[in-house]
């Protein structure tokens, strides 16, 4: 395989960044982005688009769940096992 | 003088919780409740995650003498919690979810991307570009939009940053289909954050 094309490099971004992919296809994919302004600004979103969203979505746990928790698990190991 | 004391290890804490000690139980819990509150908001809603953490934690006391150590503890409690979650997804009425499918790459006749490179860059300036608290709205309305077997892979492997064997573990299936399941996962809220930022076509 040599002749990456944007479309066909996108399919394989995952297993690159795994580095699962075969050293000949892996070679291909860098020659191709390394060449391609679209797929270097595609690879950029690619990758930070995880850690956006994990920031985006790293909550705490609010004091007042948290003490339910702790008096449901309470009153559950006060119960007798079925 | 007061030796400092190294926390106790998960397995440390899980043989004695296992045999009956409360207050390692409670440990565990500490230790893990941010964790698995968190999974949880990522995998259900907030709506939902208190009843998934009660559920996980109510699970994990029951079948802790069954822990056999097999897989890393906090492996295990993750698996607990993803069922969980995953039991309370399917309890719940499925309302259809606008599809993310218009967000994926579009390319041209001969596969070359058909979006300019500052518009196809910009998904990475998110953060940026964007006001924190509206970027955690549509983050979370985004992850919920993914199909379900889309979700859950994306949500252990990216958000948890789980290693993929380990999401394989936890979800059933090999290390091939978890890396496909993240891959269309990040295709789709990469074009969706380009949307969210307001470039995108």
């Amino acid at each position: 395989m040599n002749s990456v094309v944007c479309s066909s490099g996108v399919e394989l971004l995952m297993d690159y960044l795994e580095g699962v992919l075969p050293p000949d296809v892996n070679a291909a994919l860098e020659a191709h982005v390394a060449g391609c302004e679209r797929c270097t600004a595609f690879v950029a979103s690619y990758r930070e688009t995880p850690r956006i969203l994990r920031a985006a979505t790293a909550i705490e746990l609010p004091p007042e769940i948290q003490a339910s928790l702790h008096a449901f698990l309470r009153a559950q190991r006060r119960r007798p096992p079925q | 003088m007061v030796v400092p004391i190294a926390d106790p290890s998960d397995e440390t804490l899980v043989a004695q919780a296992a045999a009956g000690d409360d207050r390692a139980f409670e440990q565990i819990v500490a230790r893990y409740e941010s964790r698995v509150y968190r999974l949880a908001c990522r995998l259900t809603s907030d709506t939902d995650a208190p009843d998934v953490l009660q559920e996980t934690f109510l699970q994990v006391y029951r079948k802790l003498p069954t822990f056999r150590g097999e897989s890393r503890f906090g492996t295990w409690i993750f698996r607990v919690a993803t069922n969980a979650a995953l039991m309370l997804r399917r309890s719940r009425a499925r309302r259809p979810a606008e599809s993310l499918d218009a967000f994926m790459p579009r390319f041209d006749e001969c596969g070359v991307h058909a979006e300019l490179p500052s518009q196809l860059q910009v998904a990475s300036r998110a953060d940026e570009l964007l006001d924190r608290q509206i970027l955690a709205d549509k983050a979370r309305a985004g992850i919920a939009r993914l199909p379900d077997l889309y979700r859950d892979a994306f949500v252990l492997r990216d958000l948890e940053e789980m290693s993929t064997a380990d999401v394989a573990d936890v979800l059933g299936v090999d290390a091939a289909t978890v890396r496909q399941r993240v891959h269309r996962a990040r295709l789709m809220l990469r074009g969706y954050l380009s949307e969210v930022v307001g470039v995108r076509r």
